[in-house]
């Protein structure tokens, strides 16, 4: 039976037999060994995520086929905001239920709030990718979108209304976006609305609430409030990459922004309804006051995210481990030419940051005596400044050495177990053709869902994605710069988080050796860029 | 290996600082924190200040903790610091991860006091503070605290409830709410009137952050859980393990029965909600229970992978080096294309948190996510779990409560096979050993 047939609203159940005859089983010692599986085949379906064409389960060949006509060539596009197939399987989901929905959580829409220039749109994002992340179907509606299409039709070059003016405009674009988070709702099996606009009136928020409580759509108000002066200074000096400001001159656009705060900042009402469930999200993360909470589980794991959500400033760069084939379990020095990777390695990054922050920011970081018996400070500070970078690598004895060229310059680095590579297990070393000859069932099973298949003794992707959780959540607490030094497999992962791949894409990912791997936070999406390092082979 | 590798565990050293009023379940709270952290084998343990104080005066009267009696203060001071000594004790030398100090700490003056030493340690303290007016929920806290507390052991009820009100008043002469005027520095939680309003202040690591969401989740009004095996299925009777078969004819016994068993420990106006797993057995142990009804994908049992449908005997002979590993250690095997009991607690995590925010629920379930359960509930230790003895046609019921949790099983009279496996055997059956029994009285 699905999660969905009883839903909280619809109290008891129809018992499932006759109440008075009990039935014993009708063939005895013959029931079928559980043949439901924890995961619904990902490749069973079509995906909006690739071509229209359905993707045919069965032999071996069509997968292969169909996996390379996958997203794979546009992997360095952020499909946050594409719209995902009601069966589909998110990378770190415990399991995956008929209805789509998890937790009996049922339907949630968050309601952004607040002025310009307090991060809403990030966070919209950012918390989508998250939920998403776990399986919940969610998706954002960026009344901004609305607005803009709508000028876009009518011929009007406005980019801007007061929230007190142009009333039947407002309204006629507010309902659009409305009905369509209806329909996401009612149509698509959607689980999460995150509904991004500035809703600055009271009035308008009671009646949003009024309007989707009526359809039984719960509705979580977000309050985005910014007080400190210098988070307030970045945002406004980021408002040039909005949409809205497209192809204009970086110094009109923030004029242009900072004048839309003063029209609104007058009339903007702080929200103070007491019964609208509502968390105030002050100074990203500072400060949370969560009001009149009655939705349960789905809200606090919002919270958890928010609590470790922070406004972005630098980028997350991945760079591979040096090249070797050794054991999984084999913990060896690094050898020579490893230590030349990663002194190129090295350059390529720092000589990068360098040129796009305008100076060498990081000679500036004062050169701490690291004694191995100190105590070193909690890792949740790290990173926490704009200008912080940090290293992460595995605790494999080589990459801990060869991150040490970055710990003599004073920048921090940190080893993690959960960066170890994906684990092989029985089929460590074989090739495919090896593979497919000693264990034949398994590499069938495998080639039909190598994101969740195990090998006899090894990990799944799946186990990385649950595993690197804390991580996820450490590097979203940070501003600055991160480097993570890992494996390809790992690299993968993180990768598919930070770009909102589906669990089809991440194994087929690819992370040349000679290649740096940025992603650069933007409030709207995030953008992959690769860095060649110059003298290494790929 | 922490369940939820918390990063670098090593490194952060929590010390969760509980703040408020008597009868505002700090005790309670601090209990579970350490019961799920432990569950997620994070080492954590609570100090109550209360216990240390009775070492040198039990059973006080209520004039024993006014702000000018200068011997409870001294008394209290002590106990304190006699708290505060075996906690950094148990942080340095059983490399402690999070500890709660479970104190009232209603003055600022002591809280800052708390918080330099922390510092000095380099132990980073998180102030929690329960702050309540709603009566209701502080009378229910009262009569749990006068039936469990040792200070009101023999003590004649009424008396006791009417000291140990006249107690927070002696309390509340001196108190200090966190506030965010003065407190905005401090790293703090607060709870008003449970959850009708959270305020969360500068959390700085993964692991608070993961501490307050567990928090949030809590409350702490009285409440029952009531654990079930589903009735015995036919899979159970050939020693089958996992499948998705229906009930034996005795299964279906053990569910007809159910509904009366249950009924006759919970009365009818109280609110009971049952969830069962999607795997057929538990649904058809629920049909007859006339309550709302929940199906849990994440309550289905552990999946035994290539060994789903198979007898103990068929697994040693077509696996037997698998076989071997799983006895050695039960917690971490996982099961070729399944899954270990590391990770059955992963899935489990929404469970609990929605375990923990409701009122009363049944579980009707399987033998291993059962023993998860039972010892995220007992607190009963990784290695041990997994080998717990959950016997078939029997209801735990469990009432969580202050200072512990009273288990009570209720054995229905239906007669059912054992589907208990000791290490190193293919039998099945129920050997002696004690250590694996679950608490709690028998009551048939």
């Amino acid at each position: 039976m699905p999660e969905n047939i009883v839903t909280e609203s619809s109290g008891r159940s129809e018992p499932l037999g006759d109440d008075t005859s009990i039935q014993p089983p009708q063939q005895p010692g013959n029931y079928m060994a559980r043949v439901k599986s924890r995961w619904s085949n990902p490749f069973s379906e079509s995906h909006n995520d690739a071509d229209d064409k359905k993707i045919s389960g069965g032999s071996g060949e069509n997968i292969e086929r169909d996996l390379k006509k996958r997203r794979i060539s546009n992997s360095d596009f952020d499909a946050i905001h594409q719209e995902v197939s009601s069966d589909f399987i998110s990378p770190a989901q415990l399991y995956s239920t008929e209805s789509g929905r998890l937790f009996h959580a049922g339907q949630l829409c968050i309601a952004l709030c607040g002025l310009p220039a307090r991060g809403k749109t990030h966070l919209s994002v950012s918390l989508c990718r998250y939920l998403r992340w776990l399986g919940v179907k969610a998706k954002i509606f960026h009344l901004g979108d609305y607005r803009r299409s709508y000028c876009e039709k009518k011929n009007i070059s406005q980019t801007f209304w007061n929230p007190l003016e142009n009333a039947n405009e407002r309204e006629e674009i507010v309902n659009e976006c409305i009905s369509d988070i209806a329909s996401y709702f009612e149509n698509d099996k959607g689980q999460v609305v995150i509904y991004d606009a500035i809703n600055a009136l009271s009035k308008d928020r009671l009646d949003f609430h009024s309007l989707l409580t009526e359809k039984d759509v719960k509705v979580l108000f977000i309050e985005s409030i910014v007080t400190d002066e210098r988070l307030l200074h970045k945002n406004v000096s980021d408002a040039s990459k909005s949409p809205d400001y497209e192809n204009w001159d970086p110094e009109k656009a923030t004029e242009n922004y900072i004048s839309r705060i003063k029209i609104i900042s007058p009339i903007y009402q702080e929200m103070n309804e007491p019964e609208l469930t509502y968390i105030k999200f002050i100074n990203f993360g500072e400060n949370i006051v969560i009001n009149n909470d009655k939705f349960g589980f789905l809200v606090k794991k919002i919270v958890f995210f928010l609590m470790n959500s922070r406004i972005k400033s630098g980028s997350v760069f991945f760079a591979r481990c040096s090249n070797n084939k050794l054991k999984f379990k084999s913990d060896p020095p690094l050898d020579e030419k490893g230590s030349e990777y990663f002194k190129k390695l090295n350059k390529t990054l720092l000589d990068y940051i360098s040129k796009s922050k305008g100076d060498n920011f990081y000679q500036n970081i004062p050169i701490k005596s690291a004694s191995k018996n100190e105590k070193q400070p909690p890792i949740g500070f790290d990173g926490q400044h704009e200008n912080d970078f940090v290293v992460w690598t595995s605790t494999r004895l080589r990459t801990i050495q060869a991150s040490q060229s970055f710990t003599k310059l004073g920048i921090k680095t940190r080893e993690r177990t959960q960066l170890t590579q994906k684990n092989p297990g029985d089929v460590e070393g074989l090739t495919d053709e090896e593979i497919k000859e000693k264990y034949p069932e398994d590499y069938e099973k495998h080639q039909q869902d190598p994101y969740h298949h195990r090998y006899g003794r090894a990990e799944s992707y799946h186990d990385l994605a649950v595993k690197i959780e804390p991580l996820i959540l450490e590097m979203e607490r940070m501003s600055g710069d991160i480097l993570i030094i890992a494996d390809e497999t790992v690299i993968r992962v993180f990768y598919g988080y930070l770009m909102a791949c589906s669990c089809n894409e991440i194994p087929f990912l690819e992370f040349p050796q000679n290649e740096i791997v940025q992603i650069q936070y933007n409030a709207y999406s995030n953008i992959a860029k690769r860095i060649t390092i110059e003298g290494v082979d790929p | 290996m922490p369940v939820y590798t918390v990063s670098h565990v090593d490194n952060v050293r929590i010390c969760v600082v509980m703040v408020g009023l008597p009868a505002r379940g700090k005790s309670l709270m601090s209990q579970k924190i350490v019961r799920y952290l432990n569950w997620l084998s994070i080492s954590s343990k609570s100090f109550n200040v209360g216990s240390y104080r009775r070492r040198q005066k039990q059973q006080p009267t209520a004039e024993f903790f006014d702000e000018n009696n200068e011997e409870g203060l001294d008394t209290r001071n002590r106990a304190l610091e006699m708290a505060l000594k075996d906690m950094l004790t148990w942080f340095n030398e059983k490399n402690g991860t999070v500890g709660v100090l479970d104190a009232s700490n209603t003055t600022r003056e002591r809280r800052k006091k708390i918080l330099e030493l922390l510092r000095l340690n380099k132990i980073e303290p998180m102030f929690l503070e329960s702050y309540c007016d709603n009566n209701e929920i502080i009378m229910n806290n009262i009569l749990d605290v006068k039936t469990t507390s040792p200070d009101y052991q023999g003590v004649n009820p009424d008396f006791a409830i009417k000291d140990f009100l006249k107690r927070i008043t002696k309390y509340e002469q001196v108190y200090e709410p966190l506030n965010m005027s003065t407190d905005s520095d401090l790293t703090f939680i607060k709870l008003i009137n449970v959850n009708a309003q959270i305020i969360i202040n500068k959390i700085q690591t993964y692991l608070e952050s993961r501490i307050v969401y567990f928090i949030m989740n809590l409350h702490i009004k009285p409440r029952t859980i009531w654990l079930s095996r589903h009735g015995e299925s036919s899979y159970n009777l050939e020693g089958k393990i996992g499948g998705d078969s229906d009930l034996s004819e005795r299964g279906f016994k053990y569910a007809k029965n159910l509904p009366e068993l249950v009924s006759r420990y919970i009365p009818n106006n109280e609110n009971l909600e049952v969830w069962t797993s999607t795997l057929k057995r538990t649904q058809q142990t629920a049909q007859y229970l006339d309550y709302p009804k929940k199906t849990w994908k994440a309550l289905d049992e552990l999946d035994a992978g290539v060994c789903d449908g198979l007898t103990y005997e068929e697994i040693q002979k077509l696996y037997p080096e698998d076989f071997k590993m799983r006895d050695e250690n039960k917690f971490e095997y996982r099961y070729r294309g399944g899954e270990s009991y590391r990770d059955v607690i992963i899935r489990l995590e929404p469970i609990i948190m929605n375990l923990e925010n409701q009122e009363n629920i049944l579980l009707i379930t399987h033998q291993a996510v059962l023993r998860c359960l039972y010892a995220y509930f007992m607190n009963v230790p990784q290695e041990e779990s997994p080998w717990m003895k959950i016997p078939l046609h029997t209801l735990i019921k469990l009432d969580p409560r202050a200072f512990d949790t009273l288990v009570t099983k209720i054995k229905a009279d239906i007669p059912a096979v054992s589907t208990y496996k000791e290490k190193g055997t293919t039998k099945l059956g129920e050997g002696d050993d004690a250590k694996f029994n679950i608490a709690g009285d028998i009551v048939t």
